[in-house]
């Protein structure tokens, strides 16, 4: 089951793996600021390089990384930057602030050479966010992610809650197999080959039914459960699955911050304080108008 | 055992259900020691898992109700007491191994509660450490729920209640789920954990004879909400309450009245290795196992799926591990099969395979002498029907005439035949009456019987049953076995049965197909295997009480098995 979908359920044995939950949690959300404060490619560019790096230090299982990018290379960087250049091709003048024409058919189609760069600074900024997602994702278990969250001041009944989704997930998936195969001997055609993508949709819904009772039976069970084991007894509780802070943690952590404050930093004096007049920034330079 | 300390005190104690019309426990009065160990039976209904969880708080905290009388644990009112004091002192292992796993690990799971209790992380390793080497489950501690066996999970689950301050063990059901063998190791597990530690033990089930497979000091009987009887086990296997309140006797009890045996006179009566026969007794058990029965073989048809050299693995590619590994195997009409083996040994992929779900790497599969390959799953449904494990899983619509018409519908049939087959099928099922009802209305062997009537509506000649009797009780594993055997015999059905439970192989199938480690490892009848000591081990199979009775009086274990179920089943004709 582990990296089928990407999540890890049990840690691994890598640097990255054996960093403390708090750690990992604390450094996803400030590399998510960081990816969105900015559309710079040379702020973007390190991070993406220390990503990557992350990534391949963790060796994942790659078929399903480069299935995901593959199709955010198709979605995000052939479908969406076709409808953008379609769609609006001035906004390569909007957001660089310059306009040199290459190909112009009509009006209202060219193409720029801001355009270009637009759309490709634009599809970088989401492979940069993709990556931080991934290498997050393959870092932390389900219950890492929970103790983490907690350790950063979110209740830990909603924690656990995430957890617990983690864990059945594969339950629920296992149960809907199981449902849609009884139901396709007793009729209900869902096999691909056999049935239109409408009629499999219409069909899909008599999984609902036993699939939404099962489960709930699965709830009540479980509550119990945890219940019968003291579960929101005290105010607090503490993680099984919280590895203590090491050496490591505390380097990684230093990172963390010396990147927090960067970002504070260009948040606070580039972005508010001294605004560029683009947002974007290009190698030919509109930035000083 | 007097001059113990009471830890569970019922006193005039009554409870009745919010949600329910009538009262539940009635005037119990029961007295529980420090280091006692007691079995509660009861059918379904009788209320033995309500008496548990009063002991445990789920009741009143999640199942709200009245409560008169007195309940006592370790000298405190419990409802003067939270269910989060009661959780550090009684311990519930519940029936669905797998629905309580918390954790996504087991260490985590076995931490549950003290991570609920604040214990600091430090502390909180050792203590899981040791809790999962009392159980046998040290080496996997990193495991995944969805990596470890019913058997595993139970002894996981068992670990998380083992806190230092628990006293009291609850164990609610806990072979309902659970291979013959791993039964077993269960029960074993339950005794040596009660030894240690002068915990006092409650072991609430309906399947006496596996309860019994290690000594209780005491059994509770229970039925619609009252204690009927408080004795112990020879006592209780002595008398006819086990026949009056519709628990099952253990094989070898019977056997020694068929046999004549006058049972009052014989010692050890609860444990059939150290049972004491006098000569006489001897004599009269060989005279029966060794006297003609008399039964007619079934007449069998043609051959209606032919398994033929089948290879299976989900995931392709060389260094794939075979799910099932050169399967071969005939069925012919109106047979009934059991389909055995231990939890992952391939039953539920052969039976999908044969249903055509997954299709077979190698090898054929044929259907009436076609390959199966040719046809859709829906085609073969309507040759093969299969019943899932659990009817919530399968049920569709809100009423049950709807349901049952459902795949006759769905195949476009006209408006009065489905009518006339829905009413066929429902007649047949003995659910004409009830066709307009809900489905939620009905019980768990109602509903059961509900899923049998919607694949029966579409005619199949072949039914494969999963699991159909797990965790009924005898009464109701009667009424669904009988309607089955009903289908068997009157209509020549061909049925399937993928079984762990050995009483429904030995007593309703003419052969058992048994699978280990994805090999086929026998295929002959019920009494043959059940007497084979190599497939009884690599199936995860256990032996009967009757072959240790036959060891005892020196006589063919395999012969003594099959005269047993011959003579059963001519005594169950009778009836």
């Amino acid at each position: 089951m582990n990296n089928r979908l990407l999540i890890n359920y049990s840690p691994g044995s890598t640097p990255i793996h054996k960093l403390n939950g708090a750690t990992k949690v604390f450094g996803f959300l400030i590399i998510t600021v960081y990816i969105i404060m900015t559309f710079d490619v040379r702020v973007m560019l390190p991070m993406l390089i220390l990503c990557s790096i992350g990534i391949v230090s963790m060796k994942p299982n790659w078929k399903p990384i480069l299935l995901i990018l593959s199709f955010l290379f198709v979605m995000a960087g052939v479908v969406g930057s076709l409808m953008i250049i379609l769609i609006r091709p001035t906004s390569g003048y909007t957001h660089t602030g310059g306009e040199t024409i290459l190909i112009q058919w009509t009006n209202h189609f060219f193409i720029s050479k801001e355009l270009i760069w637009y759309v490709s600074a634009m599809f970088f900024k989401r492979i940069c966010s993709l990556s931080t997602a991934i290498l997050f994702i393959l870092a932390i278990t389900p219950s890492e992610l929970a103790a983490g969250f907690n350790k950063l001041g979110m209740p830990y009944k909603i924690c656990t809650v995430i957890s617990l989704a983690f864990r059945t997930i594969p339950d629920i998936a296992r149960d809907y197999i199981d449902i849609k195969n009884s139901l396709m001997m007793r009729g209900v055609e869902l096999d691909s080959r056999k049935a239109s993508l409408g009629k499999r949709l219409k069909q899909t819904v008599f999984i609902l039914s036993p699939l939404i009772m099962t489960s709930f039976g699965r709830i009540g069970t479980i509550a119990n459960a945890m219940d019968l084991r003291g579960f929101s007894k005290h105010k607090q509780r503490t993680w099984y699955s919280e590895r203590d802070p090491t050496a490591a943690d505390w380097v990684a952590r230093a990172i963390i911050l010396l990147v927090a404050a960067f970002c504070v930093y260009y948040i606070v004096y580039i972005r508010i304080m001294n605004p560029p007049p683009f947002s974007y920034w290009t190698p030919w330079g509109y930035w000083n108008g | 055992m007097n001059g113990k300390k009471p830890v569970i005190q019922f006193n005039d104690f009554n409870f009745h259900y919010k949600i329910q019309n009538k009262p539940t426990l009635h005037d119990i009065n029961l007295t529980i020691y420090e280091g006692e160990k007691v079995l509660i039976l009861g059918a379904s209904g009788s209320g033995k898992s309500t008496l548990a969880n009063c002991i445990n708080g789920l009741i009143p905290f999640s199942f709200e109700g009245n409560i008169t009388g007195s309940l006592k644990v370790n000298d405190q009112e419990t409802r003067d007491m939270s269910i989060y004091k009661l959780s550090t002192m009684v311990g519930t292992v519940l029936q669905d191994s797998d629905a309580q796993f918390v954790g996504l690990s087991v260490g985590e799971d076995i931490a549950f509660a003290m991570e609920n209790d604040n214990i600091p992380r430090a502390e909180m390793l050792p203590k899981v450490l040791q809790y999962s080497t009392e159980v046998g489950m040290e080496d996997y501690l990193l495991s995944l729920p969805f990596n470890l066996s019913g058997g595993q999970k139970q002894k996981v689950a068992l670990a998380g209640v083992l806190g230092d301050s628990m006293n009291i063990l609850i164990f609610d059901e806990p072979l309902a789920s659970l291979d013959p063998y791993s039964g077993t190791v269960t029960i074993d597990l339950i005794d040596q954990i009660a030894r240690n530690g002068n915990r006092t033990v409650v072991i609430i089930e309906h399947r006496l004879e596996d309860a019994l497979y290690r000594p209780v000091d005491r059994v509770i009987l229970m039925d619609k909400g009252r204690i009927v009887a408080d004795t112990t086990a020879d006592a209780l296997l002595r008398g006819d309450l086990l026949r009056e309140y519709g628990i099952r006797e253990p094989l070898y009890i019977s056997a020694l009245k068929y046999a004549g045996c006058d049972i009052n006179t014989i010692q050890g009566l609860d444990d059939p290795s150290t049972l004491e026969l006098s000569d006489e007794n001897k004599k009269k058990l060989r005279a029966f196992f060794e006297s003609q029965a008399d039964i007619q073989p079934p007449v069998l048809g043609e051959e209606t799926i032919n398994v033929d050299n089948v290879t299976f693995s989900y995931i392709k590619g060389t260094k794939a591990k075979n799910v099932l590994k050169d399967v071969s195997f005939s069925v012919k009409k109106g047979e009934r099969i059991a389909l055995i083996g231990k939890n992952g040994a391939g039953k539920t992929t052969l039976a999908r395979l044969i249903c055509g779900i997954d299709r077979p790497n190698a090898g054929i599969i044929y259907i009436n002498g076609e390959n199966n390959k040719a046809l859709s799953v829906r085609e073969i449904g309507e040759e093969i029907g299969y019943v899932m494990q659990n009817p919530n899983q399968m049920i569709v619509k809100d009423i049950i005439k709807d349901e049952v018409e459902l795949a006759l519908r769905l195949k476009k049939l006209p408006d009065d035949e489905v009518i006339n087959r829905a009413e066929n099928t429902l007649k047949t099922c003995e659910l004409y009456r009830m066709r307009n009802w809900p489905v939620d209305a009905v019980s768990y062997g109602q509903k059961k019987r509900v899923t049998v009537a919607s694949i029966l509506a579409l005619e199949p000649e072949v039914i494969i049953l999963d699991e159909p009797t797990a965790g009924q009780d005898y009464r109701h594993y009667m009424e669904i076995i009988n309607f089955i055997n009903k289908l068997n015999a009157e209509f020549g059905k061909t049925i399937i049965f993928i079984t762990h439970d050995m009483h429904l192989a030995i007593e309703n199938t003419d052969r058992a197909v048994v699978l280990s480690e994805s090999e086929l490892i026998a295929d002959e009848s019920v009494f043959s295997v059940l007497s084979d000591d190599d497939v009884i081990t690599r199936a995860n199979l256990k032996q009967t009480s009757l072959y240790i009775l036959a060891k005892k009086i020196g006589i063919s274990p395999e012969k003594c098995i099959e005269h047993y179920i011959l003579y059963e089943r001519m005594v169950r004709v009778d009836e």
